[in-house]
């Protein structure tokens, strides 16, 4: 009919488009991985089948990557939630203390990721004269190496995530919080609800759409989390905050050996997409 | 100018449900037809597959003898008044009611003439550089009235178009609605499910029960000769009482009583639903026994509700004595003000 | 009294979000050998050296800024151009196979950057456009295109479907129903999808490294050059990074209704790299 020749006129444009810049390199991306594709070594390219994917399974230096990715992703999307979702409950009845979090909110959000990286790195981090060097010293509480030391180097780059994305979650719970009907409340009250009873049977399950849909989000922008990590650390100490992203990077454009990178990267597509059509799949069941 | 509406074997599918099974109707030109029924009869369907915003599983859509079933709403000469309005709220009121003109190629001059005749109709030529943000309830609606008449359609459809006024704006509106339809003798169909509006408004009115028209006519014929139970039972405020009985050649066998109704020796034996109006309920020397349950006081008459065994009997009493509230009464029923519907098809016999 | 204690929270809060860009305006208003000061200074002597250098100097990111305007400003442009129609397609129209194509719009937002960049950098020496615009900006539109059409398809979404069926009966026309009817009232809804888009072009990063080169270079990457294994010059860094940042928290902050707005907009309806 008329309008179906229309919709199809308006979105096959954006539609070949997206086929063009998305699926078609996933494909070129996952034959890439069949391949061994190393530019230090040119002559050596060829098809390698699935050579790259059987050595994942004794790269130690694979697993230990997929280990920091799930505490990573893990980490700060448990920490963001629950900071955003406490914030959120602390100022719903205070309006100025909305008001104040909002403007706060934005920069943190605004900011580039490398940009946050950077100034975390320079500026808090730094050993010497970094801001929290200073403050924990003044505490008494000593120096530490934030980004020299592998195990607080993985502590910094979470932070650096936390602090980047939790006003997201603020403001989409606040959101959601302030959109709850005020009756329901008063119609516990009355029933004799305490607080916390109203919160664990009123709001929470109110609300659980929204924090499902927060987990859904951070948890893939953890997982494709690049550029904060890359300015603050570089992957580093050694590989103590190298997340699968990182490695993907790391082994293509550091190392050039660009088929093995591209099968890690395969699996972290993988990860991706299997997280993401499971939460949304728990999302649509309930 | 104004349009004769023929729908024939009208089918409408949503899914497994199935809105309108088979719909057949005539209007003639200029009339002001209702499609009255409560929600989910299929009315608010029937009127959007007349302007061509749903297409029909089957059957046709005749406008002056020509078949339009297939065609756009555009390509009809149908214009429409939302439920919600639909007015577009970043366009002024004279913009809005401009719109349909600009859209036809009408020349500048035209369209002034056009916007100021419709807005002067309705009366609303004072808020022309408004928005429809900026005006009452009221006012949208006659706005919308106005978009819609500025055309000069051949037929026009109005989708409860007063169910968002209050009360007092509604019955004002109903008369001027009627008035304007006179007055540029368009054909208008009109869906509520107030049938105070439909039977006010009306020329003749058409009953939507289930997806099927179960009456057709006047609101005269409708009212004082309802088809079908459900019809009586829609009818009236307050409507039809219907009570289960036994005609037994003139006797009627009602809540456990007998009485003698020569009017339905007619009838001979049958079981029955028999439908008395509220108005016609006297309460007097002989009749089913029965209890004041409760009495209401609205100027002139006493809506009385009564418990006759097991059924609840409403009546509307006009002076006389304040009924007392659990007094023992008579129930009296004039045979001849009866209404008789066979019991297992609900038709009127 | 409690009101007192949570303002208190919420004021903690906004320093702990503030407080690393305020520390780096700061800083790059710092002298070098101010940086690195122990105890860290807040009282000091502020000097403009380093902004003169970041915009007068030898590593000048002025080419950098313009660099990073052409490609958000294209990518911003070509997105709103496909997606608008897309998601207005996806929102209203008889499409076939809606549904699906919905999911599959979504899908793509949630692929990691990683796994593209590589097919993207071997695609690109191919054809010769690494380093250069056209080469970035078609990259930039695989996050940027998903997600303005989704976003757009929530704010579609919002307006009543009668607007388009009291247009059609006035003769309008799928078309001029789009034009004169439903853009009107997305107006709304296309801002927030600018900004977010913009922004989201502007700082972006792991495409830039990779793809771009020493032509097209923008901010985010040009801040590098004020770090080398020698050294690094913090307060030249701070005053880059303040710089390049500048645009993004001017809009942030004069946007920002709209931006908390698209946020929870476009998180309620499933979706966003943001």
């Amino acid at each position: 009919m008329r309008e179906r020749r229309f919709a199809l006129a308006l979105f096959l444009p954006a539609f070949v488009l997206l086929v063009a810049t998305t699926t078609l390199p996933l494909i070129y991306l996952l034959w890439s991985s069949s391949q061994r594709i190393d530019l230090t070594m040119p002559w050596m390219s060829g098809t390698a089948g699935l050579e790259n994917y059987a050595k994942l399974g004794g790269d130690t230096r694979f697993w230990q990557s997929l280990k920091l990715t799930l505490i990573y992703t893990g980490t700060t999307v448990v920490l963001q939630v629950l900071i955003g979702l406490g914030l959120a409950l602390l100022v719903l009845q205070v309006r100025a203390g909305q008001a104040i979090l909002r403007i706060g909110a934005i920069l943190p959000i605004v900011l580039a990721p490398v940009v946050a990286g950077l100034f975390w790195r320079s500026l808090v981090l730094a050993p010497d004269f970094g801001i929290l060097d200073f403050v924990t010293r003044a505490l008494g509480l000593g120096s530490y190496n934030w980004l020299g030391d592998p195990q607080l180097a993985l502590v910094s780059v979470i932070a650096i995530h936390t602090w980047q994305w939790t006003p997201f979650a603020f403001l989409v719970l606040l959101a959601s919080l302030a959109a709850l009907p005020p009756d329901l409340y008063e119609a516990a009250r009355l029933d004799r609800a305490g607080p916390w009873q109203r919160f664990r049977h009123i709001t929470l399950p109110l609300i659980r759409p929204a924090i499902v849909i927060v987990v859904i989000l951070r948890m893939v922008t953890a997982l494709s989390a690049f550029a904060a990590i890359f300015a603050a650390t570089g992957g580093g100490p050694g590989s103590a905050t190298e997340i699968l992203n990182l490695y993907a990077y790391r082994l293509s454009f550091t190392e050039l050996n660009i088929g093995y990178g591209a099968a890690v990267a395969a699996v972290l597509l993988l990860i991706t997409l299997s997280v993401a059509f499971f939460l949304f799949a728990l999302r649509r069941a309930r | 100018m104004s349009a004769a509406v023929s729908l024939a074997g009208i089918v409408k599918r949503h899914g497994s449900v199935t809105a309108l099974a088979g719909i057949d109707l005539d209007v003639a030109p200029g009339e002001f037809f209702s499609l009255l029924g409560p929600s989910g009869s299929g009315k608010t369907t029937m009127l959007r597959i007349l302007a061509g915003l749903e297409r029909a599983d089957a059957g046709t859509v005749r406008m002056n003898g020509r078949d339009i079933t297939a065609l756009d709403p555009g390509e009809r000469d149908v214009a429409m008044v939302f439920q919600s309005y639909a007015l577009y709220p970043h366009m002024t009121v004279r913009d809005n009611i401009a719109f349909p003109l600009k859209m036809t190629g009408e020349t500048p001059a035209a369209i002034e003439r056009g916007v100021n005749e419709a807005a002067s109709r309705v009366r609303i030529e004072h808020l022309l550089d408004r928005k429809p943000g900026q005006l009452s309830g009221g006012q949208q609606q006659r706005c919308a009235l106005a978009r819609a008449i500025v055309r000069k359609p051949a037929l026009f459809l109005l989708d409860e178009p007063l169910s968002n006024l209050d009360a007092k704006l509604r019955i004002e509106t109903r008369v001027e609605l009627k008035r304007l339809q006179r007055a540029l003798n368009v054909t208008a169909v009109y869906v509520t499910h107030d049938q105070e509006e439909a039977l006010s408004l009306s020329d003749r009115l058409a009953v939507f029960m289930d997806g099927r028209i179960v009456q057709v006519g006047t609101p005269e014929e409708v009212f004082s000769r309802p088809a079908t139970v459900e019809v009586a039972g829609f009818l009236g405020n307050p409507p039809m009482n219907l009570l289960p009985a036994r005609l037994d050649d003139g006797y009627a066998m009602i809540e456990g009583v007998s009485l003698h109704l020569p009017a339905l020796a007619v009838f001979g034996k049958r079981e029955v639903m028999l439908g008395v109006r509220p108005s016609a309920v006297r309460l007097g020397a002989h009749g089913l026994p029965g209890t004041v349950t409760m009495c209401e006081a609205l100027g002139e008459d006493f809506f009385v509700d009564l418990s006759v065994g097991e059924r609840l009997v409403r009546a509307k009493l006009n002076g006389g004595e304040r009924p007392a509230e659990r007094s023992q009464v008579q129930v009296a029923l004039d045979g001849r003000a009866l209404h008789v519907f066979d019991r297992q098809s609900g038709a009127r016999l | 009294m409690r009101t007192a204690v949570l303002l208190a929270i919420a004021i903690v809060m906004l320093v702990v979000w503030i407080f690393p860009v305020a520390w780096g305006l700061l800083t790059s208003f710092k002298t070098e050998r101010d940086v690195l000061a122990y105890p860290p200074e807040v009282i000091f002597e502020p000097t403009l050296v380093n902004y003169h250098d970041v915009f007068f100097g030898g590593a000048s990111i002025v080419p950098n800024l313009i660099s990073s305007l052409i490609i958000s400003g294209l990518t911003t442009a070509l997105t709103m151009l496909f997606a608008i129609p897309a998601a207005y397609a996806l929102a209203r129209l008889d499409l076939p196979w809606k549904r699906a194509t919905g999911f599959w719009v979504l899908a793509t937002q949630m692929l990691p950057p990683v796994g593209l960049v590589i097919p993207y950098f071997l695609l690109l020496r191919k054809v010769g456009w690494t380093d250069t615009y056209q080469g970035l900006v078609l990259v930039y539109l695989t996050f940027a295109l998903p997600f303005a059409i989704w976003l757009l398809v929530s704010y579609f979404e919002e307006i009543p479907r009668e607007m388009e069926e009291a247009a059609l009966l006035d003769r309008a026309g799928r078309l001029r129903a789009l034009w004169h009817v439903i853009l009107p009232q997305a107006k709304g809804g296309i801002a927030v999808t600018v900004i977010f888009v913009f922004l989201n072009s502007w700082n972006e990063f792991l495409f830039a490294v990779v793809l771009g080169g020493n032509t097209v270079r923008p901010v985010t990457v040009a801040m590098f050059n004020f770090i080398s294994l020698e050294q690094t010059q913090w307060g030249r860094l701070a005053a880059a990074a303040m710089v390049g940042m500048a645009p993004v928290i001017a809009l942030g902050l004069l946007a920002q209704q709209h931006i908390v707005k698209g946020l929870t907009v476009g998180a309620v309806k499933g979706g966003g790299r943001r």
